[in-house]
Protein backbone atom coordinates (compact mmCIF):
# COMPACT_ATOMS: atom_id res chain seq x y z
CA UNK A 1 0.00 0.00 0.00
CA UNK A 2 2.89 2.14 0.69
CA UNK A 3 4.40 1.68 -2.21
CA UNK A 4 1.06 3.22 -3.64
CA UNK A 5 1.50 6.81 -5.32
CA UNK A 6 -1.79 8.64 -3.54
CA UNK A 7 -2.33 10.64 -6.67
CA UNK A 8 -6.14 11.24 -8.59
CA UNK A 9 -4.66 9.97 -11.35
CA UNK A 10 -3.71 6.29 -10.02
CA UNK A 11 -7.09 6.53 -7.94
CA UNK A 12 -8.83 6.76 -11.08
CA UNK A 13 -6.53 4.12 -12.63
CA UNK A 14 -7.85 2.24 -9.46
CA UNK A 15 -11.38 2.60 -10.11
CA UNK A 16 -11.25 1.72 -13.48
CA UNK A 17 -9.83 -1.53 -12.27
CA UNK A 18 -12.26 -1.99 -9.80
CA UNK A 19 -14.97 -1.30 -11.95
CA UNK A 20 -14.04 -3.80 -14.33
CA UNK A 21 -13.41 -6.88 -11.46
CA UNK A 22 -16.07 -6.30 -10.44
CA UNK A 23 -17.79 -6.98 -14.05
CA UNK A 24 -15.38 -9.79 -14.01
CA UNK A 25 -16.33 -11.18 -11.03
CA UNK A 26 -20.22 -11.23 -11.80
CA UNK A 27 -19.30 -12.65 -15.22
CA UNK A 28 -17.18 -15.53 -13.79
CA UNK A 29 -19.83 -16.40 -11.50
CA UNK A 30 -22.14 -16.30 -13.81
CA UNK A 31 -20.20 -18.40 -15.60
CA UNK A 32 -19.49 -20.35 -12.76
CA UNK A 33 -23.25 -20.78 -11.74
CA UNK A 34 -23.73 -22.03 -15.47
CA UNK A 35 -20.92 -24.25 -15.88
CA UNK A 36 -22.76 -26.00 -12.50
CA UNK A 37 -26.01 -26.30 -14.30
CA UNK A 38 -24.72 -27.83 -17.39
CA UNK A 39 -23.19 -30.35 -14.93
CA UNK A 40 -25.81 -30.90 -12.98
CA UNK A 41 -27.71 -31.61 -16.26
CA UNK A 42 -24.95 -34.07 -17.23
CA UNK A 43 -24.52 -35.99 -13.87
CA UNK A 44 -28.28 -37.33 -14.49
CA UNK A 45 -27.43 -38.14 -17.95
CA UNK A 46 -24.20 -39.33 -16.78
CA UNK A 47 -26.21 -41.55 -13.97
CA UNK A 48 -28.98 -43.43 -16.60
CA UNK A 49 -26.21 -43.64 -18.88
CA UNK A 50 -23.67 -45.57 -16.21
CA UNK A 51 -26.68 -47.08 -14.96
CA UNK A 52 -27.59 -48.37 -18.26
CA UNK A 53 -23.96 -49.13 -18.54
CA UNK A 54 -24.06 -52.27 -15.05
CA UNK A 55 -27.30 -53.55 -16.63
CA UNK A 56 -25.74 -54.05 -20.27
CA UNK A 57 -22.56 -55.02 -18.27
CA UNK A 58 -24.89 -58.11 -16.38
CA UNK A 59 -26.66 -58.78 -19.06
CA UNK A 60 -23.29 -59.53 -20.99
CA UNK A 61 -21.77 -61.83 -18.39
CA UNK A 62 -24.87 -63.73 -17.89
CA UNK A 63 -24.87 -64.20 -21.20
CA UNK A 64 -21.40 -64.96 -21.44
CA UNK A 65 -22.15 -67.74 -18.90
CA UNK A 66 -24.61 -69.10 -21.15
CA UNK A 67 -22.40 -69.35 -23.87
CA UNK A 68 -19.70 -70.78 -21.81
CA UNK A 69 -22.09 -73.00 -20.19
CA UNK A 70 -23.83 -74.54 -23.69
CA UNK A 71 -20.47 -74.42 -25.88
CA UNK A 72 -17.85 -74.58 -23.50
CA UNK A 73 -15.09 -72.61 -22.87
CA UNK A 74 -12.96 -73.85 -24.92
CA UNK A 75 -15.36 -72.92 -27.91
CA UNK A 76 -15.93 -69.63 -26.49
CA UNK A 77 -12.13 -69.05 -25.88
CA UNK A 78 -11.73 -70.08 -29.68
CA UNK A 79 -14.38 -67.73 -31.13
CA UNK A 80 -13.08 -64.94 -28.79
CA UNK A 81 -9.61 -65.43 -30.91
CA UNK A 82 -11.38 -64.60 -34.38
CA UNK A 83 -13.57 -61.51 -32.50
CA UNK A 84 -10.72 -59.94 -30.91
CA UNK A 85 -8.72 -58.93 -34.28
CA UNK A 86 -12.03 -56.68 -35.04
CA UNK A 87 -11.48 -53.64 -32.48
CA UNK A 88 -14.40 -51.33 -32.05
CA UNK A 89 -13.70 -47.83 -34.64
CA UNK A 90 -14.45 -44.56 -33.32
CA UNK A 91 -13.01 -40.82 -34.00
CA UNK A 92 -12.66 -37.69 -31.54
CA UNK A 93 -14.14 -34.63 -31.89
CA UNK A 94 -14.46 -31.62 -29.97
CA UNK A 95 -17.31 -29.54 -28.64
CA UNK A 96 -16.89 -25.96 -26.63
CA UNK A 97 -19.42 -25.59 -23.61
CA UNK A 98 -19.12 -22.77 -21.83
CA UNK A 99 -15.25 -22.37 -22.57
CA UNK A 100 -14.59 -25.61 -21.94
CA UNK A 101 -13.24 -28.44 -25.06
CA UNK A 102 -15.26 -31.89 -24.18
CA UNK A 103 -14.66 -34.67 -26.26
CA UNK A 104 -17.35 -36.25 -28.49
CA UNK A 105 -16.72 -39.70 -29.41
CA UNK A 106 -17.83 -40.78 -32.96
CA UNK A 107 -19.03 -43.97 -32.29
CA UNK A 108 -19.53 -46.34 -35.64
CA UNK A 109 -22.04 -48.80 -35.05
CA UNK A 110 -20.10 -51.78 -32.81
CA UNK A 111 -23.64 -54.17 -33.62
CA UNK A 112 -22.56 -56.08 -36.46
CA UNK A 113 -24.35 -59.13 -38.21
CA UNK A 114 -24.05 -62.62 -37.17
CA UNK A 115 -22.12 -62.65 -40.56
CA UNK A 116 -19.91 -59.79 -39.88
CA UNK A 117 -18.61 -60.83 -36.42
CA UNK A 118 -15.30 -63.00 -38.22
CA UNK A 119 -16.37 -65.92 -36.79
CA UNK A 120 -18.16 -69.10 -38.86
CA UNK A 121 -22.11 -69.74 -38.77
CA UNK A 122 -21.57 -73.11 -38.80
CA UNK A 123 -18.53 -73.85 -35.96
CA UNK A 124 -20.66 -71.57 -33.65
CA UNK A 125 -24.28 -71.48 -32.07
CA UNK A 126 -26.67 -68.87 -31.09
CA UNK A 127 -25.54 -68.83 -27.74
CA UNK A 128 -22.65 -67.09 -29.13
CA UNK A 129 -24.40 -64.61 -30.73
CA UNK A 130 -26.36 -63.43 -27.85
CA UNK A 131 -23.34 -63.19 -26.04
CA UNK A 132 -21.43 -61.60 -28.74
CA UNK A 133 -24.49 -58.79 -29.26
CA UNK A 134 -24.68 -58.10 -25.42
CA UNK A 135 -21.12 -57.59 -25.76
CA UNK A 136 -21.27 -55.19 -28.21
CA UNK A 137 -23.96 -53.15 -26.86
CA UNK A 138 -21.61 -53.27 -23.98
CA UNK A 139 -19.03 -51.92 -25.81
CA UNK A 140 -21.44 -48.97 -27.08
CA UNK A 141 -22.14 -48.23 -23.78
CA UNK A 142 -18.69 -48.16 -22.43
CA UNK A 143 -17.66 -45.46 -25.20
CA UNK A 144 -21.14 -43.56 -24.56
CA UNK A 145 -20.06 -43.49 -20.78
CA UNK A 146 -16.29 -43.02 -21.35
CA UNK A 147 -17.61 -39.62 -23.35
CA UNK A 148 -19.60 -38.06 -20.66
CA UNK A 149 -17.64 -38.84 -17.45
CA UNK A 150 -14.55 -37.21 -19.51
CA UNK A 151 -16.89 -34.36 -20.27
CA UNK A 152 -17.98 -34.44 -16.72
CA UNK A 153 -14.40 -34.51 -15.23
CA UNK A 154 -12.97 -31.30 -17.71
CA UNK A 155 -16.38 -29.29 -16.80
CA UNK A 156 -15.51 -29.75 -12.55
CA UNK A 157 -11.85 -29.09 -13.07
CA UNK A 158 -13.54 -25.73 -14.85
CA UNK A 159 -15.66 -25.01 -12.23
CA UNK A 160 -13.09 -25.75 -9.71
CA UNK A 161 -11.35 -23.46 -11.24
CA UNK A 162 -13.75 -20.79 -12.09
CA UNK A 163 -14.84 -21.05 -8.62
CA UNK A 164 -11.00 -20.26 -7.43
CA UNK A 165 -11.36 -17.04 -9.97
CA UNK A 166 -14.31 -16.27 -8.13
CA UNK A 167 -12.99 -16.36 -4.83
CA UNK A 168 -10.18 -14.39 -5.07
CA UNK A 169 -11.28 -11.63 -7.01
CA UNK A 170 -14.42 -11.46 -4.61
CA UNK A 171 -12.38 -12.01 -1.31
CA UNK A 172 -8.45 -10.71 -2.25
CA UNK A 173 -8.24 -8.73 -5.41
CA UNK A 174 -11.52 -6.66 -5.42
CA UNK A 175 -11.08 -5.60 -1.74
CA UNK A 176 -7.46 -5.09 -1.47
CA UNK A 177 -8.23 -2.68 -4.43
CA UNK A 178 -11.26 -1.11 -2.95
CA UNK A 179 -9.04 -0.52 0.21
CA UNK A 180 -6.14 1.05 -1.93
CA UNK A 181 -8.72 3.28 -3.13
CA UNK A 182 -10.25 4.46 0.41
CA UNK A 183 -6.63 5.07 1.05
CA UNK A 184 -5.38 6.98 -1.72
CA UNK A 185 -9.17 8.79 -1.69
CA UNK A 186 -8.25 9.74 2.14
CA UNK A 187 -4.85 10.69 1.38
CA UNK A 188 -5.95 12.83 -0.86
CA UNK A 189 -8.25 14.51 0.89
CA UNK A 190 -6.07 14.41 3.28
CA UNK A 191 -4.11 16.71 0.86
CA UNK A 192 -6.38 18.91 0.45
CA UNK A 193 -6.90 19.64 4.09
CA UNK A 194 -3.11 20.31 4.34
CA UNK A 195 -3.75 22.72 1.44
CA UNK A 196 -6.30 24.14 2.71
CA UNK A 197 -4.73 25.10 5.70
CA UNK A 198 -1.45 25.73 4.42
CA UNK A 199 -3.37 28.43 2.74
CA UNK A 200 -5.30 29.87 5.80
CA UNK A 201 -2.18 30.34 7.93
CA UNK A 202 -0.97 31.72 4.96
CA UNK A 203 -4.06 34.43 4.77
CA UNK A 204 -3.47 35.07 8.04
CA UNK A 205 -0.06 35.67 8.17
CA UNK A 206 -0.46 37.79 4.97
CA UNK A 207 -3.22 39.51 6.89
CA UNK A 208 -1.33 40.12 10.15
CA UNK A 209 1.44 41.88 8.27
CA UNK B 1 -37.34 -103.19 -42.27
CA UNK B 2 -33.53 -104.94 -40.80
CA UNK B 3 -30.44 -104.90 -42.61
CA UNK B 4 -29.33 -107.65 -44.04
CA UNK B 5 -26.04 -106.80 -45.02
CA UNK B 6 -22.65 -108.38 -43.81
CA UNK B 7 -24.38 -108.79 -39.90
CA UNK B 8 -21.14 -110.43 -38.60
CA UNK B 9 -19.09 -106.91 -39.51
CA UNK B 10 -21.90 -104.70 -37.91
CA UNK B 11 -22.68 -107.32 -34.79
CA UNK B 12 -19.19 -106.71 -33.00
CA UNK B 13 -19.28 -102.46 -33.28
CA UNK B 14 -22.59 -102.85 -32.43
CA UNK B 15 -22.21 -104.63 -29.03
CA UNK B 16 -19.09 -102.78 -28.10
CA UNK B 17 -21.17 -99.47 -29.20
CA UNK B 18 -23.91 -100.87 -26.70
CA UNK B 19 -22.16 -101.27 -23.55
CA UNK B 20 -20.43 -98.18 -23.82
CA UNK B 21 -24.36 -96.77 -24.43
CA UNK B 22 -25.38 -98.18 -21.25
CA UNK B 23 -22.63 -96.12 -19.39
CA UNK B 24 -23.83 -92.95 -20.52
CA UNK B 25 -26.06 -90.88 -17.78
CA UNK B 26 -29.85 -91.37 -18.07
CA UNK B 27 -32.25 -88.79 -17.61
CA UNK B 28 -32.85 -89.26 -13.82
CA UNK B 29 -28.90 -88.57 -13.81
CA UNK B 30 -29.07 -85.54 -14.88
CA UNK B 31 -31.97 -84.16 -12.69
CA UNK B 32 -30.20 -85.47 -9.72
CA UNK B 33 -27.02 -83.37 -11.30
CA UNK B 34 -29.58 -80.69 -10.99
CA UNK B 35 -29.91 -80.58 -7.25
CA UNK B 36 -26.13 -80.70 -6.39
CA UNK B 37 -23.80 -77.92 -5.97
CA UNK B 38 -20.61 -77.07 -8.50
CA UNK B 39 -18.61 -79.05 -6.36
CA UNK B 40 -21.04 -82.06 -5.67
CA UNK B 41 -21.00 -82.35 -9.52
CA UNK B 42 -17.43 -82.38 -10.04
CA UNK B 43 -17.08 -85.21 -7.45
CA UNK B 44 -19.92 -87.40 -8.96
CA UNK B 45 -18.38 -86.98 -11.95
CA UNK B 46 -14.74 -87.83 -11.11
CA UNK B 47 -16.94 -90.87 -9.80
CA UNK B 48 -17.69 -91.95 -13.39
CA UNK B 49 -16.08 -92.38 -16.66
CA UNK B 50 -14.71 -88.94 -16.82
CA UNK B 51 -12.11 -90.19 -13.36
CA UNK B 52 -9.56 -90.69 -15.57
CA UNK B 53 -9.93 -87.20 -17.85
CA UNK B 54 -10.27 -85.45 -14.49
CA UNK B 55 -7.09 -86.67 -12.58
CA UNK B 56 -5.33 -86.27 -15.83
CA UNK B 57 -5.72 -82.40 -15.75
CA UNK B 58 -6.63 -81.83 -12.34
CA UNK B 59 -2.70 -80.53 -11.78
CA UNK B 60 -3.64 -77.89 -14.77
CA UNK B 61 -6.76 -76.43 -13.97
CA UNK B 62 -9.50 -76.79 -11.67
CA UNK B 63 -12.79 -75.52 -10.72
CA UNK B 64 -15.40 -75.33 -14.69
CA UNK B 65 -12.42 -75.43 -16.68
CA UNK B 66 -11.27 -78.18 -15.29
CA UNK B 67 -14.32 -80.15 -15.94
CA UNK B 68 -14.78 -78.07 -19.57
CA UNK B 69 -11.44 -79.77 -20.58
CA UNK B 70 -11.84 -83.24 -18.78
CA UNK B 71 -15.51 -83.61 -20.58
CA UNK B 72 -13.69 -82.90 -24.16
CA UNK B 73 -10.84 -85.12 -23.41
CA UNK B 74 -13.26 -88.03 -22.41
CA UNK B 75 -15.20 -86.99 -25.36
CA UNK B 76 -11.58 -87.51 -27.89
CA UNK B 77 -10.95 -90.59 -25.73
CA UNK B 78 -14.17 -92.05 -26.32
CA UNK B 79 -14.51 -91.55 -30.13
CA UNK B 80 -10.88 -92.17 -30.72
CA UNK B 81 -11.58 -95.47 -28.79
CA UNK B 82 -14.48 -96.18 -31.35
CA UNK B 83 -12.27 -95.78 -33.94
CA UNK B 84 -9.89 -98.28 -32.81
CA UNK B 85 -12.33 -101.39 -31.74
CA UNK B 86 -13.93 -100.59 -35.25
CA UNK B 87 -13.34 -102.46 -38.61
CA UNK B 88 -13.51 -102.42 -41.74
CA UNK B 89 -16.97 -100.51 -43.32
CA UNK B 90 -17.48 -99.22 -39.86
CA UNK B 91 -13.68 -97.96 -38.93
CA UNK B 92 -14.06 -96.11 -42.35
CA UNK B 93 -17.58 -94.45 -42.23
CA UNK B 94 -16.92 -93.71 -38.21
CA UNK B 95 -13.60 -92.14 -39.30
CA UNK B 96 -15.09 -89.94 -41.82
CA UNK B 97 -18.01 -88.41 -39.68
CA UNK B 98 -15.39 -87.99 -36.46
CA UNK B 99 -13.49 -85.93 -39.26
CA UNK B 100 -15.71 -83.09 -37.95
CA UNK B 101 -13.37 -82.57 -35.14
CA UNK B 102 -10.33 -82.32 -37.51
CA UNK B 103 -12.21 -79.63 -39.16
CA UNK B 104 -12.95 -77.72 -35.68
CA UNK B 105 -9.19 -78.24 -34.79
CA UNK B 106 -8.13 -76.60 -38.20
CA UNK B 107 -10.46 -73.42 -37.54
CA UNK B 108 -9.05 -73.23 -34.20
CA UNK B 109 -5.20 -73.34 -34.63
CA UNK B 110 -5.74 -71.00 -37.90
CA UNK B 111 -8.10 -68.83 -35.54
CA UNK B 112 -5.21 -68.51 -33.24
CA UNK B 113 -2.63 -68.23 -35.24
CA UNK B 114 -4.30 -65.16 -36.75
CA UNK B 115 -4.63 -63.55 -33.62
CA UNK B 116 -1.22 -64.17 -32.70
CA UNK B 117 -1.87 -66.68 -29.59
CA UNK B 118 0.70 -68.53 -27.54
CA UNK B 119 1.09 -72.24 -28.73
CA UNK B 120 -0.50 -72.97 -25.03
CA UNK B 121 -3.71 -71.66 -25.51
CA UNK B 122 -4.21 -72.86 -28.73
CA UNK B 123 -3.11 -76.40 -27.58
CA UNK B 124 -5.81 -76.05 -24.36
CA UNK B 125 -8.87 -75.57 -27.38
CA UNK B 126 -7.18 -78.34 -29.11
CA UNK B 127 -9.83 -81.81 -29.27
CA UNK B 128 -8.34 -84.42 -31.03
CA UNK B 129 -11.36 -86.64 -31.15
CA UNK B 130 -10.97 -87.11 -35.47
CA UNK B 131 -9.16 -88.87 -37.63
CA UNK B 132 -5.43 -87.08 -36.72
CA UNK B 133 -4.53 -87.54 -32.83
CA UNK B 134 -2.81 -84.52 -30.32
CA UNK B 135 0.87 -84.90 -31.34
CA UNK B 136 -0.35 -84.14 -35.08
CA UNK B 137 -2.16 -81.23 -33.51
CA UNK B 138 0.45 -80.02 -31.53
CA UNK B 139 2.82 -80.07 -34.42
CA UNK B 140 1.05 -77.84 -36.44
CA UNK B 141 0.40 -75.19 -33.62
CA UNK B 142 4.12 -74.47 -33.68
CA UNK B 143 4.52 -73.88 -37.33
CA UNK B 144 3.60 -70.86 -39.37
CA UNK B 145 -0.07 -70.33 -40.80
CA UNK B 146 2.03 -70.87 -44.65
CA UNK B 147 3.03 -74.46 -43.26
CA UNK B 148 -0.03 -75.12 -41.76
CA UNK B 149 -1.79 -74.55 -44.88
CA UNK B 150 0.81 -76.88 -46.88
CA UNK B 151 0.21 -79.73 -44.64
CA UNK B 152 -2.97 -80.32 -45.93
CA UNK B 153 -1.62 -80.00 -49.56
CA UNK B 154 -3.25 -82.86 -51.04
CA UNK B 155 -6.72 -82.68 -49.05
CA UNK B 156 -10.09 -81.58 -49.70
CA UNK B 157 -9.66 -79.27 -47.34
CA UNK B 158 -6.46 -77.50 -49.25
CA UNK B 159 -8.67 -74.90 -51.40
CA UNK B 160 -10.44 -73.31 -48.77
CA UNK B 161 -7.77 -73.16 -46.64
CA UNK B 162 -5.31 -71.68 -49.38
CA UNK B 163 -7.56 -68.15 -48.87
CA UNK B 164 -6.41 -67.79 -45.33
CA UNK B 165 -5.36 -63.93 -45.43
CA UNK B 166 -6.80 -63.27 -48.81
CA UNK B 167 -10.27 -63.94 -47.28
CA UNK B 168 -12.98 -62.98 -44.35
CA UNK B 169 -11.94 -66.31 -41.88
CA UNK B 170 -15.72 -66.51 -41.03
CA UNK B 171 -16.27 -67.70 -44.36
CA UNK B 172 -13.21 -70.04 -44.53
CA UNK B 173 -14.37 -71.60 -41.62
CA UNK B 174 -18.08 -72.03 -42.86
CA UNK B 175 -16.19 -73.47 -46.70
CA UNK B 176 -14.25 -76.02 -44.54
CA UNK B 177 -17.24 -77.75 -42.71
CA UNK B 178 -19.20 -77.33 -46.23
CA UNK B 179 -16.24 -79.16 -47.52
CA UNK B 180 -16.65 -81.65 -44.77
CA UNK B 181 -20.17 -82.75 -45.72
CA UNK B 182 -19.50 -81.81 -49.54
CA UNK B 183 -16.71 -85.03 -49.42
CA UNK B 184 -19.08 -87.32 -47.22
CA UNK B 185 -21.84 -86.96 -49.48
CA UNK B 186 -19.69 -88.25 -52.39
CA UNK B 187 -19.28 -91.22 -50.81
CA UNK B 188 -21.10 -93.81 -53.26
CA UNK B 189 -24.23 -95.03 -52.01
CA UNK B 190 -23.40 -99.28 -53.01
CA UNK B 191 -24.48 -101.27 -50.48
CA UNK B 192 -27.17 -100.54 -47.60
CA UNK B 193 -25.07 -99.45 -44.85
CA UNK B 194 -23.65 -96.49 -46.71
CA UNK B 195 -26.94 -95.52 -47.52
CA UNK B 196 -28.25 -95.41 -43.99
CA UNK B 197 -24.82 -93.37 -43.29
CA UNK B 198 -25.67 -91.03 -45.90
CA UNK B 199 -29.16 -90.45 -44.83
CA UNK B 200 -28.13 -89.75 -41.84
CA UNK B 201 -25.69 -87.13 -42.96
CA UNK B 202 -28.12 -85.56 -44.67
CA UNK B 203 -30.57 -85.09 -41.96
CA UNK B 204 -27.80 -83.80 -39.87
CA UNK B 205 -27.17 -81.43 -42.77
CA UNK B 206 -31.01 -80.45 -42.52
CA UNK B 207 -30.77 -79.69 -38.83
CA UNK B 208 -27.68 -78.08 -39.31
CA UNK B 209 -29.02 -75.65 -41.90
CA UNK B 210 -32.83 -75.25 -40.37
CA UNK B 211 -30.91 -73.62 -37.05
CA UNK B 212 -29.08 -71.61 -39.42
CA UNK B 213 -31.98 -70.07 -41.23
CA UNK B 214 -33.54 -69.69 -38.08
CA UNK B 215 -30.64 -68.02 -36.63
CA UNK B 216 -30.06 -65.53 -39.35
CA UNK B 217 -34.02 -65.17 -40.19
CA UNK B 218 -34.12 -63.68 -36.73
CA UNK B 219 -31.16 -61.11 -37.28
CA UNK B 220 -32.99 -60.12 -40.47
CA UNK B 221 -30.17 -61.64 -42.70
CA UNK B 222 -30.66 -61.38 -46.88
CA UNK B 223 -31.18 -64.59 -48.55
CA UNK B 224 -27.73 -64.69 -50.38
CA UNK B 225 -26.28 -64.44 -47.32
CA UNK B 226 -28.86 -67.48 -45.44
CA UNK B 227 -27.74 -69.80 -48.42
CA UNK B 228 -24.16 -68.59 -48.47
CA UNK B 229 -24.34 -70.40 -44.49
CA UNK B 230 -26.37 -73.20 -45.77
CA UNK B 231 -24.84 -76.65 -46.39
CA UNK B 232 -25.49 -78.24 -49.65
CA UNK B 233 -27.03 -81.87 -49.93
CA UNK B 234 -29.50 -81.99 -47.27
CA UNK B 235 -32.23 -84.83 -46.63
CA UNK B 236 -35.48 -83.07 -47.95
CA UNK B 237 -33.39 -78.70 -47.07
CA UNK B 238 -32.09 -78.44 -50.86
CA UNK B 239 -30.82 -75.10 -51.98
CA UNK B 240 -34.19 -74.40 -53.68
CA UNK B 241 -36.17 -75.24 -50.59
CA UNK B 242 -34.08 -72.98 -48.12
CA UNK B 243 -33.83 -70.28 -50.72
CA UNK B 244 -37.81 -70.38 -50.77
CA UNK B 245 -38.35 -70.40 -47.02
CA UNK B 246 -35.55 -67.67 -46.48
CA UNK B 247 -37.31 -65.48 -48.60
CA UNK B 248 -40.57 -65.35 -46.53
CA UNK B 249 -41.34 -63.66 -43.50
CA UNK B 250 -40.20 -65.24 -40.14
CA UNK B 251 -43.86 -65.91 -39.20
CA UNK B 252 -44.46 -67.77 -42.72
CA UNK B 253 -41.00 -69.71 -42.63
CA UNK B 254 -41.73 -70.94 -39.26
CA UNK B 255 -45.29 -72.46 -40.62
CA UNK B 256 -43.64 -73.30 -43.66
CA UNK B 257 -41.43 -76.06 -41.82
CA UNK B 258 -44.58 -77.76 -40.45
CA UNK B 259 -44.19 -80.09 -43.60
CA UNK B 260 -40.52 -81.57 -43.06
CA UNK B 261 -39.75 -84.33 -41.50
CA UNK B 262 -37.46 -82.54 -38.54
CA UNK B 263 -40.53 -80.75 -37.34
CA UNK B 264 -42.29 -83.20 -35.57
CA UNK B 265 -44.58 -81.24 -33.67
CA UNK B 266 -41.87 -78.64 -32.49
CA UNK B 267 -43.38 -75.81 -30.79
CA UNK B 268 -40.79 -72.96 -31.46
CA UNK B 269 -43.53 -69.99 -31.66
CA UNK B 270 -42.83 -67.58 -28.95
CA UNK B 271 -39.46 -68.78 -27.79
CA UNK B 272 -35.88 -67.78 -28.78
CA UNK B 273 -33.92 -68.81 -31.49
CA UNK B 274 -31.82 -70.61 -28.75
CA UNK B 275 -34.29 -72.92 -26.99
CA UNK B 276 -35.75 -73.79 -30.40
CA UNK B 277 -32.40 -74.62 -31.51
CA UNK B 278 -32.80 -77.48 -28.76
CA UNK B 279 -36.27 -78.47 -30.10
CA UNK B 280 -34.65 -79.25 -33.18
CA UNK B 281 -31.65 -81.23 -31.38
CA UNK B 282 -34.23 -83.19 -29.44
CA UNK B 283 -36.15 -84.24 -32.48
CA UNK B 284 -32.86 -84.89 -34.27
CA UNK B 285 -31.56 -87.56 -31.40
CA UNK B 286 -35.14 -89.07 -31.40
CA UNK B 287 -35.25 -89.38 -34.64
CA UNK B 288 -31.93 -91.35 -34.90
CA UNK B 289 -32.95 -93.77 -31.94
CA UNK B 290 -35.85 -94.60 -33.94
CA UNK B 291 -33.16 -95.24 -36.76
CA UNK B 292 -31.03 -96.92 -34.58
CA UNK B 293 -33.68 -99.23 -33.31
CA UNK B 294 -35.25 -100.14 -37.08
CA UNK B 295 -31.50 -101.42 -38.30
CA UNK B 296 -29.85 -102.54 -35.29
CA UNK B 297 -27.03 -104.24 -37.67
CA UNK B 298 -25.74 -100.63 -38.93
CA UNK B 299 -23.73 -98.30 -38.37
CA UNK B 300 -26.51 -96.27 -37.01
CA UNK B 301 -26.63 -97.26 -33.30
CA UNK B 302 -22.52 -96.17 -33.77
CA UNK B 303 -23.55 -92.84 -35.19
CA UNK B 304 -26.27 -92.65 -32.47
CA UNK B 305 -24.37 -93.07 -29.81
CA UNK B 306 -21.74 -90.61 -30.83
CA UNK B 307 -24.31 -87.80 -30.78
CA UNK B 308 -25.47 -88.96 -27.21
CA UNK B 309 -21.82 -88.81 -25.70
CA UNK B 310 -21.79 -85.51 -27.70
CA UNK B 311 -24.87 -84.43 -26.09
CA UNK B 312 -23.76 -85.85 -22.31
CA UNK B 313 -20.87 -83.98 -22.57
CA UNK B 314 -22.73 -80.69 -23.84
CA UNK B 315 -25.15 -81.44 -20.72
CA UNK B 316 -22.72 -82.17 -17.86
CA UNK B 317 -20.66 -78.89 -19.28
CA UNK B 318 -24.08 -77.03 -18.96
CA UNK B 319 -24.61 -78.09 -15.70
CA UNK B 320 -21.35 -77.80 -14.10
CA UNK B 321 -21.06 -74.20 -15.78
CA UNK B 322 -24.74 -73.28 -15.23
CA UNK B 323 -24.24 -74.16 -11.35
CA UNK B 324 -20.52 -72.49 -11.47
CA UNK B 325 -21.76 -68.78 -12.98
CA UNK B 326 -25.14 -69.32 -10.42
CA UNK B 327 -27.83 -69.67 -13.15
CA UNK B 328 -31.24 -71.59 -11.80
CA UNK B 329 -32.12 -74.38 -12.34
CA UNK B 330 -34.58 -73.83 -14.62
CA UNK B 331 -32.83 -71.82 -16.93
CA UNK B 332 -30.12 -74.76 -16.74
CA UNK B 333 -32.67 -77.46 -17.80
CA UNK B 334 -33.55 -75.17 -20.53
CA UNK B 335 -30.47 -75.24 -21.85
CA UNK B 336 -29.69 -78.88 -21.92
CA UNK B 337 -30.85 -81.88 -24.11
CA UNK B 338 -33.00 -84.35 -21.43
CA UNK B 339 -35.22 -86.92 -23.37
Amino acid sequence: MAEVQPTRMELIKLRRRIKMATRGHALLKMKRDGLIMEFRQLLEEAKEVIGGMVQKYEKAQSKLALAIAVDGIVAVRSIALSCCQMPPEFSMKRKNIMGVVVPVIKREPVRKKPTERGYGILSTSTRVDEAVEAYEELVDAVLEVAEIETTLRKLIEEIERTKRRVNALEYRVIPTMEELAKFISFKLEEMDRENIIRLKKLKMKKGKS
Amino acid sequence: MIYRGNRAAWAYIVARTKVMKSRLMKAEDFRKLLNMEFDEIVRYIGETEYKKEIDELGYKFTGPRLLDHALYANLARTYRKLIEVSFGASKFLITRYLEKWDVWNIINIIRGKMANVQPEVIEDVLVPAGERDLEFWKSLIVRDIEEIVKSFEGTPYYEPLSKVGSEDISKIEDELYKVYYRELLKLNPTDFAMKLFLDFIKMEIDIRNVKTLLRLKAEDATVEEIISCTIPGGYELTEEEIRKLAAMPIDEMIKSLEGYWFWDDVQIKGKSVATAEIEFDKVWINTISKRASNYPLSILPVLQYAVLKKVEVDNLRVLGWGKYYGLPNEEIERQMVIL
